[in-house]
Protein backbone atom coordinates (compact mmCIF):
# COMPACT_ATOMS: atom_id res chain seq x y z
CA UNK A 1 0.00 0.00 0.00
CA UNK A 2 1.45 3.33 -0.92
CA UNK A 3 1.69 6.22 1.48
CA UNK A 4 -1.13 8.24 -0.08
CA UNK A 5 -3.59 5.42 0.45
CA UNK A 6 -2.38 4.76 3.97
CA UNK A 7 -3.27 8.35 4.82
CA UNK A 8 -6.64 8.16 3.10
CA UNK A 9 -7.54 5.04 5.06
CA UNK A 10 -6.49 6.70 8.29
CA UNK A 11 -8.95 9.51 7.48
CA UNK A 12 -11.68 7.05 6.53
CA UNK A 13 -11.19 5.17 9.81
CA UNK A 14 -11.78 8.37 11.77
CA UNK A 15 -14.99 9.02 9.88
CA UNK A 16 -16.24 5.52 10.64
CA UNK A 17 -15.60 6.04 14.35
CA UNK A 18 -17.52 9.33 14.18
CA UNK A 19 -20.60 7.75 12.61
CA UNK A 20 -23.26 6.00 14.73
CA UNK A 21 -23.08 2.22 14.46
CA UNK A 22 -26.34 0.37 13.86
CA UNK A 23 -27.48 -3.19 14.40
CA UNK A 24 -31.11 -4.10 13.60
CA UNK A 25 -31.97 -1.54 16.23
CA UNK A 26 -29.96 0.95 18.19
CA UNK A 27 -28.27 -0.80 21.10
CA UNK A 28 -27.22 2.62 22.38
CA UNK A 29 -30.94 3.44 22.75
CA UNK A 30 -31.69 0.22 24.63
CA UNK A 31 -28.65 -0.27 26.85
CA UNK A 32 -26.92 2.15 29.20
CA UNK A 33 -23.28 3.01 28.50
CA UNK A 34 -23.04 4.12 32.15
CA UNK A 35 -24.00 0.69 33.44
CA UNK A 36 -21.38 -1.81 32.31
CA UNK A 37 -21.97 -5.32 33.71
CA UNK A 38 -19.92 -8.49 33.83
CA UNK A 39 -22.07 -11.56 34.42
CA UNK A 40 -20.92 -15.11 35.01
CA UNK A 41 -23.71 -17.64 34.92
CA UNK A 42 -25.20 -20.83 33.51
CA UNK A 43 -27.41 -20.93 30.44
CA UNK A 44 -31.02 -21.81 31.25
CA UNK A 45 -32.56 -21.10 27.82
CA UNK A 46 -31.52 -20.01 24.34
CA UNK A 47 -34.13 -18.05 22.37
CA UNK A 48 -33.01 -18.63 18.78
CA UNK A 49 -35.21 -15.88 17.36
CA UNK A 50 -35.15 -12.85 15.08
CA UNK A 51 -34.47 -10.02 14.98
CA UNK A 52 -32.05 -10.94 17.80
CA UNK A 53 -31.23 -14.10 19.73
CA UNK A 54 -31.50 -13.96 23.53
CA UNK A 55 -29.54 -16.11 25.97
CA UNK A 56 -31.06 -16.59 29.42
CA UNK A 57 -28.62 -17.17 32.27
CA UNK A 58 -28.79 -17.63 36.03
CA UNK A 59 -26.22 -15.56 37.84
CA UNK A 60 -25.27 -16.25 41.47
CA UNK A 61 -24.05 -13.39 43.63
CA UNK A 62 -21.58 -13.61 46.55
CA UNK A 63 -24.37 -14.43 49.02
CA UNK A 64 -25.52 -17.36 46.89
CA UNK A 65 -28.73 -15.67 45.67
CA UNK A 66 -29.61 -16.35 42.03
CA UNK A 67 -30.76 -13.70 39.59
CA UNK A 68 -32.01 -14.45 36.07
CA UNK A 69 -30.66 -12.30 33.24
CA UNK A 70 -31.49 -12.03 29.53
CA UNK A 71 -28.64 -11.30 27.14
CA UNK A 72 -29.27 -9.88 23.65
CA UNK A 73 -27.15 -11.07 20.72
CA UNK A 74 -27.46 -10.83 16.90
CA UNK A 75 -29.60 -12.43 14.19
CA UNK A 76 -29.38 -16.24 14.34
CA UNK A 77 -29.48 -16.42 10.53
CA UNK A 78 -25.78 -15.54 10.28
CA UNK A 79 -24.83 -18.26 12.75
CA UNK A 80 -27.05 -20.83 10.99
CA UNK A 81 -25.16 -20.02 7.81
CA UNK A 82 -21.93 -20.63 9.68
CA UNK A 83 -23.22 -24.05 10.79
CA UNK A 84 -24.21 -23.20 14.35
CA UNK A 85 -27.68 -24.02 15.64
CA UNK A 86 -29.62 -23.61 18.84
CA UNK A 87 -28.22 -27.01 19.88
CA UNK A 88 -24.66 -25.72 19.60
CA UNK A 89 -25.16 -23.96 22.92
CA UNK A 90 -25.76 -26.40 25.74
CA UNK A 91 -28.17 -25.76 28.57
CA UNK A 92 -26.22 -25.45 31.80
CA UNK A 93 -23.10 -24.21 30.00
CA UNK A 94 -21.29 -21.60 32.04
CA UNK A 95 -20.59 -18.36 30.17
CA UNK A 96 -19.22 -14.92 30.89
CA UNK A 97 -21.09 -11.91 29.54
CA UNK A 98 -19.43 -8.53 29.31
CA UNK A 99 -22.00 -5.92 28.32
CA UNK A 100 -24.24 -3.08 29.41
CA UNK A 101 -27.46 -3.21 31.44
CA UNK A 102 -30.81 -2.08 30.02
CA UNK A 103 -31.69 1.58 30.51
CA UNK A 104 -34.85 0.67 32.44
CA UNK A 105 -32.73 -1.09 35.08
CA UNK A 106 -34.16 -4.58 34.51
CA UNK A 107 -31.95 -7.68 34.30
CA UNK A 108 -31.29 -7.42 30.59
CA UNK A 109 -27.91 -6.76 28.98
CA UNK A 110 -26.35 -6.83 25.57
CA UNK A 111 -23.82 -9.58 24.92
CA UNK A 112 -21.04 -7.19 23.99
CA UNK A 113 -18.58 -10.03 24.55
CA UNK A 114 -19.87 -13.51 25.27
CA UNK A 115 -17.10 -15.93 26.22
CA UNK A 116 -16.56 -19.32 27.78
CA UNK A 117 -14.92 -19.28 31.24
CA UNK A 118 -11.51 -19.90 29.60
CA UNK A 119 -11.86 -16.70 27.56
CA UNK A 120 -12.71 -18.24 24.17
CA UNK A 121 -15.48 -16.38 22.32
CA UNK A 122 -18.74 -18.31 22.11
CA UNK A 123 -19.82 -16.82 18.77
CA UNK A 124 -16.83 -16.70 16.49
CA UNK A 125 -16.67 -15.32 12.99
CA UNK A 126 -14.41 -16.94 10.42
CA UNK A 127 -11.02 -15.34 9.97
CA UNK A 128 -11.92 -14.01 6.51
CA UNK A 129 -15.44 -12.93 7.42
CA UNK A 130 -17.04 -15.20 4.79
CA UNK A 131 -20.35 -16.87 5.59
CA UNK A 132 -21.64 -19.91 3.71
CA UNK A 133 -20.16 -19.04 0.33
CA UNK B 1 -21.78 14.27 25.54
CA UNK B 2 -21.97 11.52 22.93
CA UNK B 3 -22.95 14.03 20.28
CA UNK B 4 -20.08 16.29 21.37
CA UNK B 5 -17.69 13.36 20.97
CA UNK B 6 -18.93 12.66 17.46
CA UNK B 7 -18.59 16.30 16.49
CA UNK B 8 -15.04 16.45 17.83
CA UNK B 9 -14.06 13.26 16.00
CA UNK B 10 -15.72 14.51 12.85
CA UNK B 11 -13.74 17.78 13.05
CA UNK B 12 -10.51 15.83 13.49
CA UNK B 13 -11.45 13.64 10.53
CA UNK B 14 -12.21 16.67 8.39
CA UNK B 15 -8.83 18.20 9.28
CA UNK B 16 -7.05 14.97 8.33
CA UNK B 17 -9.04 14.68 5.12
CA UNK B 18 -8.29 18.28 4.15
CA UNK B 19 -4.59 17.54 4.61
CA UNK B 20 -4.71 14.53 2.30
CA UNK B 21 -7.02 16.13 -0.27
CA UNK B 22 -4.25 17.29 -2.58
CA UNK B 23 -2.58 13.89 -2.43
CA UNK B 24 -5.89 12.15 -3.10
CA UNK B 25 -6.57 14.26 -6.16
CA UNK B 26 -3.27 13.12 -7.65
CA UNK B 27 -4.43 9.50 -7.42
CA UNK B 28 -7.93 10.00 -8.84
CA UNK B 29 -9.02 8.42 -12.07
CA UNK B 30 -10.12 11.28 -14.36
CA UNK B 31 -13.49 9.67 -15.10
CA UNK B 32 -15.21 6.35 -15.61
CA UNK B 33 -13.81 6.29 -19.14
CA UNK B 34 -10.60 5.07 -17.51
CA UNK B 35 -12.26 1.66 -17.42
CA UNK B 36 -10.39 -0.81 -15.23
CA UNK B 37 -9.65 -4.39 -15.99
CA UNK B 38 -12.60 -5.54 -13.89
CA UNK B 39 -15.06 -3.64 -16.05
CA UNK B 40 -13.51 -4.93 -19.25
CA UNK B 41 -13.98 -8.46 -17.95
CA UNK B 42 -17.62 -7.75 -17.13
CA UNK B 43 -18.16 -6.30 -20.60
CA UNK B 44 -16.63 -9.39 -22.20
CA UNK B 45 -18.82 -11.63 -20.06
CA UNK B 46 -21.95 -9.74 -21.14
CA UNK B 47 -20.95 -10.10 -24.77
CA UNK B 48 -20.22 -13.82 -24.66
CA UNK B 49 -22.96 -15.14 -22.41
CA UNK B 50 -26.75 -15.05 -22.43
CA UNK B 51 -28.97 -16.41 -19.69
CA UNK B 52 -31.12 -19.53 -20.13
CA UNK B 53 -34.87 -19.06 -20.49
CA UNK B 54 -37.69 -20.02 -18.16
CA UNK B 55 -40.36 -22.30 -19.69
CA UNK B 56 -42.47 -19.21 -20.53
CA UNK B 57 -39.52 -17.54 -22.28
CA UNK B 58 -38.20 -15.02 -19.71
CA UNK B 59 -34.43 -14.72 -19.19
CA UNK B 60 -33.82 -16.89 -16.11
CA UNK B 61 -32.74 -14.85 -13.06
CA UNK B 62 -33.90 -17.41 -10.52
CA UNK B 63 -31.91 -18.51 -7.51
CA UNK B 64 -30.47 -17.11 -4.30
CA UNK B 65 -28.20 -14.08 -4.63
CA UNK B 66 -25.87 -12.56 -2.06
CA UNK B 67 -25.21 -8.81 -2.03
CA UNK B 68 -22.86 -8.68 0.99
CA UNK B 69 -19.68 -6.75 0.28
CA UNK B 70 -17.36 -4.23 1.90
CA UNK B 71 -18.20 -1.58 -0.71
CA UNK B 72 -19.47 1.54 1.06
CA UNK B 73 -22.77 3.09 0.00
CA UNK B 74 -21.20 6.51 -0.53
CA UNK B 75 -17.64 7.09 -1.69
CA UNK B 76 -15.22 8.53 0.86
CA UNK B 77 -15.01 12.23 -0.06
CA UNK B 78 -11.24 12.19 -0.35
CA UNK B 79 -11.47 9.79 -3.33
CA UNK B 80 -13.20 12.47 -5.40
CA UNK B 81 -14.07 11.11 -8.85
CA UNK B 82 -12.10 7.87 -8.47
CA UNK B 83 -14.79 5.26 -9.23
CA UNK B 84 -12.70 2.06 -9.12
CA UNK B 85 -9.88 0.63 -7.05
CA UNK B 86 -6.97 -1.18 -8.64
CA UNK B 87 -6.65 -4.76 -7.33
CA UNK B 88 -3.77 -3.62 -5.10
CA UNK B 89 -5.76 -0.72 -3.67
CA UNK B 90 -8.76 -3.02 -3.24
CA UNK B 91 -6.76 -5.45 -1.10
CA UNK B 92 -5.50 -2.58 1.08
CA UNK B 93 -9.01 -1.14 1.42
CA UNK B 94 -10.50 -4.53 2.34
CA UNK B 95 -7.93 -5.04 5.07
CA UNK B 96 -8.51 -1.56 6.46
CA UNK B 97 -12.32 -1.75 6.33
CA UNK B 98 -12.46 -5.14 8.04
CA UNK B 99 -10.40 -3.68 10.86
CA UNK B 100 -12.70 -0.63 11.12
CA UNK B 101 -15.85 -2.76 11.06
CA UNK B 102 -14.64 -5.36 13.53
CA UNK B 103 -17.15 -5.45 16.39
CA UNK B 104 -14.77 -7.40 18.59
CA UNK B 105 -12.87 -4.16 19.08
CA UNK B 106 -13.38 -2.58 22.48
CA UNK B 107 -11.72 0.79 21.89
CA UNK B 108 -13.46 4.14 21.47
CA UNK B 109 -15.16 4.59 24.86
CA UNK B 110 -18.36 3.25 26.42
CA UNK B 111 -20.80 4.91 23.98
CA UNK B 112 -19.07 3.40 20.95
CA UNK B 113 -18.68 0.10 22.78
CA UNK B 114 -22.38 -0.29 23.56
CA UNK B 115 -23.32 0.81 20.02
CA UNK B 116 -21.13 -1.97 18.60
CA UNK B 117 -23.72 -4.25 20.23
CA UNK B 118 -22.26 -7.79 20.11
CA UNK B 119 -19.47 -9.98 18.81
CA UNK B 120 -18.30 -9.93 15.20
CA UNK B 121 -19.44 -13.54 14.70
CA UNK B 122 -23.04 -12.36 14.28
CA UNK B 123 -22.25 -10.10 11.32
CA UNK B 124 -22.03 -10.90 7.61
CA UNK B 125 -20.93 -7.96 5.52
CA UNK B 126 -18.76 -10.09 3.26
CA UNK B 127 -14.99 -9.97 3.29
CA UNK B 128 -14.34 -8.31 -0.07
CA UNK B 129 -15.36 -5.34 -2.16
CA UNK B 130 -18.08 -6.00 -4.71
CA UNK B 131 -16.43 -7.74 -7.62
CA UNK B 132 -16.71 -4.64 -9.80
CA UNK B 133 -14.08 -3.09 -7.45
CA UNK B 134 -16.09 0.11 -7.27
CA UNK B 135 -15.21 2.59 -4.54
CA UNK B 136 -18.91 3.15 -3.72
CA UNK B 137 -22.34 1.70 -4.41
CA UNK B 138 -23.56 5.12 -5.51
CA UNK B 139 -22.27 5.42 -9.09
CA UNK B 140 -24.10 8.59 -10.10
CA UNK B 141 -23.59 11.49 -9.36
CA UNK B 142 -20.03 10.78 -10.52
CA UNK B 143 -18.56 11.69 -7.12
CA UNK B 144 -20.27 8.58 -5.71
CA UNK B 145 -22.30 10.52 -3.16
CA UNK B 146 -25.98 11.33 -2.72
CA UNK B 147 -26.86 14.66 -4.35
CA UNK B 148 -27.78 17.50 -1.95
CA UNK B 149 -31.30 17.80 -0.59
CA UNK B 150 -33.48 20.59 -1.94
CA UNK B 151 -33.63 23.53 0.54
CA UNK B 152 -37.17 22.55 1.58
CA UNK B 153 -36.19 18.93 2.15
CA UNK B 154 -33.12 19.98 4.16
CA UNK B 155 -35.29 22.19 6.35
CA UNK B 156 -37.72 19.35 6.94
CA UNK B 157 -34.97 16.83 7.63
CA UNK B 158 -33.35 19.16 10.18
CA UNK B 159 -36.69 19.80 11.90
CA UNK B 160 -37.48 16.07 12.19
CA UNK B 161 -34.01 15.32 13.55
CA UNK B 162 -34.21 18.19 16.06
CA UNK B 163 -37.54 16.81 17.28
CA UNK B 164 -36.17 13.29 17.57
CA UNK B 165 -33.08 14.51 19.42
CA UNK B 166 -35.41 15.86 22.12
CA UNK B 167 -38.02 13.07 21.82
CA UNK B 168 -36.17 9.90 20.89
CA UNK B 169 -38.90 7.43 21.87
CA UNK B 170 -42.22 8.94 22.92
CA UNK B 171 -43.79 6.02 21.10
CA UNK B 172 -42.85 3.37 18.54
CA UNK B 173 -43.69 5.83 15.74
CA UNK B 174 -40.60 7.85 16.67
CA UNK B 175 -38.31 4.91 15.98
CA UNK B 176 -36.84 3.98 12.57
CA UNK B 177 -38.87 1.70 10.33
CA UNK B 178 -36.36 -1.16 10.62
CA UNK B 179 -36.55 -1.14 14.44
CA UNK B 180 -40.30 -1.57 14.05
CA UNK B 181 -39.75 -4.56 11.72
CA UNK B 182 -41.58 -2.78 8.90
CA UNK B 183 -39.04 -2.32 6.10
CA UNK B 184 -35.26 -2.45 5.90
CA UNK B 185 -32.68 -0.93 3.58
CA UNK B 186 -32.33 -4.43 2.12
CA UNK B 187 -36.02 -4.73 1.24
CA UNK B 188 -36.00 -1.59 -0.85
CA UNK B 189 -36.65 -0.49 -3.41
CA UNK B 190 -33.85 0.29 -4.01
CA UNK B 191 -32.13 -2.78 -2.54
CA UNK B 192 -29.28 -1.62 -0.27
CA UNK B 193 -27.21 -4.24 1.59
CA UNK B 194 -26.60 -3.92 5.33
CA UNK B 195 -24.68 -5.68 8.10
CA UNK B 196 -26.18 -9.17 7.67
CA UNK B 197 -28.95 -11.19 5.98
CA UNK B 198 -28.16 -9.66 2.58
CA UNK B 199 -29.59 -12.56 0.57
CA UNK B 200 -32.36 -12.42 -2.01
CA UNK B 201 -34.29 -15.14 -3.76
CA UNK B 202 -35.73 -14.44 -7.20
CA UNK B 203 -38.66 -16.57 -8.34
CA UNK B 204 -40.26 -16.17 -11.79
CA UNK B 205 -43.74 -17.28 -12.80
CA UNK B 206 -45.58 -16.51 -16.02
CA UNK B 207 -46.54 -12.84 -15.78
CA UNK B 208 -44.65 -11.96 -12.60
CA UNK B 209 -41.32 -11.91 -10.79
CA UNK B 210 -40.96 -12.16 -6.99
CA UNK B 211 -37.96 -10.67 -5.21
CA UNK B 212 -37.71 -12.06 -1.71
CA UNK B 213 -35.43 -10.35 0.81
CA UNK B 214 -34.16 -12.43 3.73
CA UNK B 215 -33.85 -9.28 5.84
CA UNK B 216 -37.37 -8.44 6.90
CA UNK B 217 -38.72 -11.63 5.27
CA UNK B 218 -40.34 -9.45 2.62
CA UNK B 219 -41.55 -10.65 -0.77
CA UNK B 220 -42.16 -8.09 -3.52
CA UNK B 221 -44.20 -9.69 -6.28
CA UNK B 222 -43.89 -7.61 -9.41
CA UNK B 223 -46.45 -8.05 -12.18
CA UNK B 224 -45.08 -7.80 -15.71
CA UNK B 225 -48.07 -5.69 -16.63
CA UNK B 226 -48.36 -1.93 -16.36
CA UNK B 227 -52.15 -2.09 -16.22
CA UNK B 228 -51.91 -3.60 -12.75
CA UNK B 229 -50.80 -0.24 -11.24
CA UNK B 230 -52.41 1.12 -8.06
CA UNK B 231 -54.24 4.45 -8.09
CA UNK B 232 -52.06 7.42 -7.08
CA UNK B 233 -53.58 7.86 -3.60
CA UNK B 234 -52.78 4.31 -2.45
CA UNK B 235 -49.26 4.01 -0.99
CA UNK B 236 -47.35 1.04 0.43
CA UNK B 237 -44.07 0.61 2.34
CA UNK B 238 -42.39 -0.99 -0.69
CA UNK B 239 -44.42 1.03 -3.17
CA UNK B 240 -46.21 -0.29 -6.23
CA UNK B 241 -43.95 -2.04 -8.73
CA UNK B 242 -44.45 -3.31 -12.24
CA UNK B 243 -41.85 -4.74 -14.57
CA UNK B 244 -40.95 -5.39 -18.18
CA UNK B 245 -38.06 -6.88 -20.10
CA UNK B 246 -35.57 -4.72 -21.97
CA UNK B 247 -33.73 -7.45 -23.88
CA UNK B 248 -32.19 -9.64 -21.18
CA UNK B 249 -32.61 -6.98 -18.50
CA UNK B 250 -35.53 -7.00 -16.09
CA UNK B 251 -36.67 -3.40 -15.55
CA UNK B 252 -38.88 -2.65 -12.54
CA UNK B 253 -40.48 0.73 -11.99
CA UNK B 254 -41.81 1.63 -8.56
CA UNK B 255 -43.97 4.53 -7.41
CA UNK B 256 -46.65 4.99 -4.67
CA UNK B 257 -44.09 4.60 -1.87
CA UNK B 258 -45.46 5.33 1.56
CA UNK B 259 -43.91 8.27 3.35
CA UNK B 260 -43.59 8.30 7.12
CA UNK B 261 -42.45 11.53 8.62
CA UNK B 262 -41.76 10.36 12.13
CA UNK B 263 -39.48 7.38 11.63
CA UNK B 264 -36.27 9.38 11.35
CA UNK B 265 -36.14 9.34 7.58
CA UNK B 266 -39.51 8.42 6.15
CA UNK B 267 -37.45 6.19 3.96
CA UNK B 268 -36.13 2.75 3.25
CA UNK B 269 -32.49 3.72 2.98
CA UNK B 270 -30.24 4.71 5.84
CA UNK B 271 -29.30 8.35 6.40
CA UNK B 272 -31.41 9.57 3.49
CA UNK B 273 -34.95 10.69 3.01
CA UNK B 274 -37.72 10.09 0.52
CA UNK B 275 -41.27 11.22 -0.05
CA UNK B 276 -44.34 10.16 -1.94
CA UNK B 277 -42.98 11.56 -5.23
CA UNK B 278 -40.13 9.04 -5.27
CA UNK B 279 -39.76 6.89 -8.37
CA UNK B 280 -37.30 4.00 -8.51
CA UNK B 281 -36.22 2.29 -11.73
CA UNK B 282 -34.34 -0.97 -11.09
CA UNK B 283 -32.46 -2.99 -13.70
CA UNK B 284 -31.47 -6.63 -13.10
CA UNK B 285 -29.05 -8.06 -15.69
CA UNK B 286 -27.62 -11.57 -15.40
CA UNK B 287 -24.19 -11.21 -16.96
CA UNK B 288 -22.77 -14.63 -16.00
CA UNK B 289 -24.12 -17.85 -14.47
CA UNK B 290 -23.03 -16.63 -11.04
CA UNK B 291 -23.51 -12.86 -11.37
CA UNK B 292 -26.43 -10.47 -11.53
CA UNK B 293 -25.77 -6.76 -11.90
CA UNK B 294 -28.35 -4.67 -10.08
CA UNK B 295 -28.75 -0.98 -10.84
CA UNK B 296 -31.35 1.36 -9.43
CA UNK B 297 -32.01 5.01 -10.22
CA UNK B 298 -33.95 7.07 -7.70
CA UNK B 299 -35.75 10.22 -8.83
CA UNK B 300 -37.25 12.18 -5.97
CA UNK B 301 -37.51 15.83 -7.11
CA UNK B 302 -38.99 17.24 -3.91
CA UNK B 303 -36.14 15.73 -1.86
CA UNK B 304 -33.04 15.50 -4.09
CA UNK B 305 -31.66 18.15 -6.42
CA UNK B 306 -30.96 15.45 -9.02
CA UNK B 307 -31.49 11.69 -9.50
CA UNK B 308 -28.98 9.18 -8.12
CA UNK B 309 -28.02 5.65 -9.14
CA UNK B 310 -26.56 2.69 -7.25
CA UNK B 311 -24.97 -0.48 -8.60
CA UNK B 312 -24.79 -3.72 -6.58
CA UNK B 313 -23.20 -6.93 -7.90
CA UNK B 314 -25.31 -9.91 -6.75
CA UNK B 315 -23.35 -13.16 -6.38
CA UNK B 316 -25.07 -16.52 -6.84
CA UNK B 317 -24.96 -18.58 -3.67
CA UNK B 318 -25.96 -22.12 -2.73
CA UNK B 319 -26.89 -20.92 0.76
CA UNK B 320 -30.52 -21.26 1.79
CA UNK B 321 -32.65 -18.28 2.72
CA UNK B 322 -33.64 -18.43 6.39
CA UNK B 323 -36.74 -17.09 8.05
CA UNK B 324 -36.56 -13.64 9.63
CA UNK B 325 -39.70 -13.41 11.73
CA UNK B 326 -38.90 -9.97 13.09
CA UNK B 327 -42.08 -9.13 15.00
CA UNK B 328 -41.95 -12.50 16.72
CA UNK B 329 -39.06 -11.64 18.98
CA UNK B 330 -38.66 -7.88 18.79
CA UNK B 331 -38.04 -7.36 22.51
CA UNK B 332 -35.65 -4.57 21.52
CA UNK B 333 -38.36 -2.03 20.74
CA UNK B 334 -39.96 -2.72 24.14
CA UNK B 335 -36.57 -2.23 25.80
CA UNK B 336 -35.98 1.07 24.00
CA UNK B 337 -39.38 2.48 24.99
CA UNK B 338 -39.04 1.22 28.58
CA UNK B 339 -35.58 2.77 28.79
CA UNK B 340 -36.91 6.14 27.67
CA UNK B 341 -39.76 5.98 30.22
CA UNK B 342 -37.18 5.23 32.95
CA UNK B 343 -35.13 8.22 31.84
CA UNK B 344 -38.19 10.50 31.95
CA UNK B 345 -39.05 9.28 35.45
CA UNK B 346 -35.52 9.99 36.62
CA UNK B 347 -35.62 13.47 35.10
CA UNK B 348 -38.99 14.19 36.79
CA UNK B 349 -37.62 13.08 40.18
CA UNK B 350 -34.72 15.50 39.87
CA UNK B 351 -36.92 18.47 39.08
Amino acid sequence: MNKKFAMIFAGAALLVVAAPVWAHHSFAAEFDADRPVKLRGNITKMEWINPHAWIHIDVKDASGATASWMVECGSPNTLLRRGLTKASVASGQEIVVDGYQAKDGTNRANGRDVTLPDGRKLFLGTSDGEVGK
Amino acid sequence: MRRGGYILLTLIAIAVLAAVQSLAQASQAPSESATPQANAKTAAAVKNWTPARTPDGQPDLQGVWDTASLTPLERPKELGMKAFYTPEEAAAFEKSRKQENNRDRRDGGAQTDVARAYNEGWFDRGSKLGRNLRTSRVIDPPDGRFPPFTPEAQKHYDAVHAYLEANPANGPEDRPLFERCLVFSQTGPPLIPGNYNNLYQIVQTPGSVTIFSEMGHQARTVPLDEHAKLPQNVTQWMGDSYGHWDGNTLVIETTNVRYNDMSHFGTQYDTGMSDRNMKVVERFTRTAPDLLIYRATVTDPTVYTKPWTIEIPMDKTESAIFEYACHEGNYGIVGILAGERAREKKLAEHR
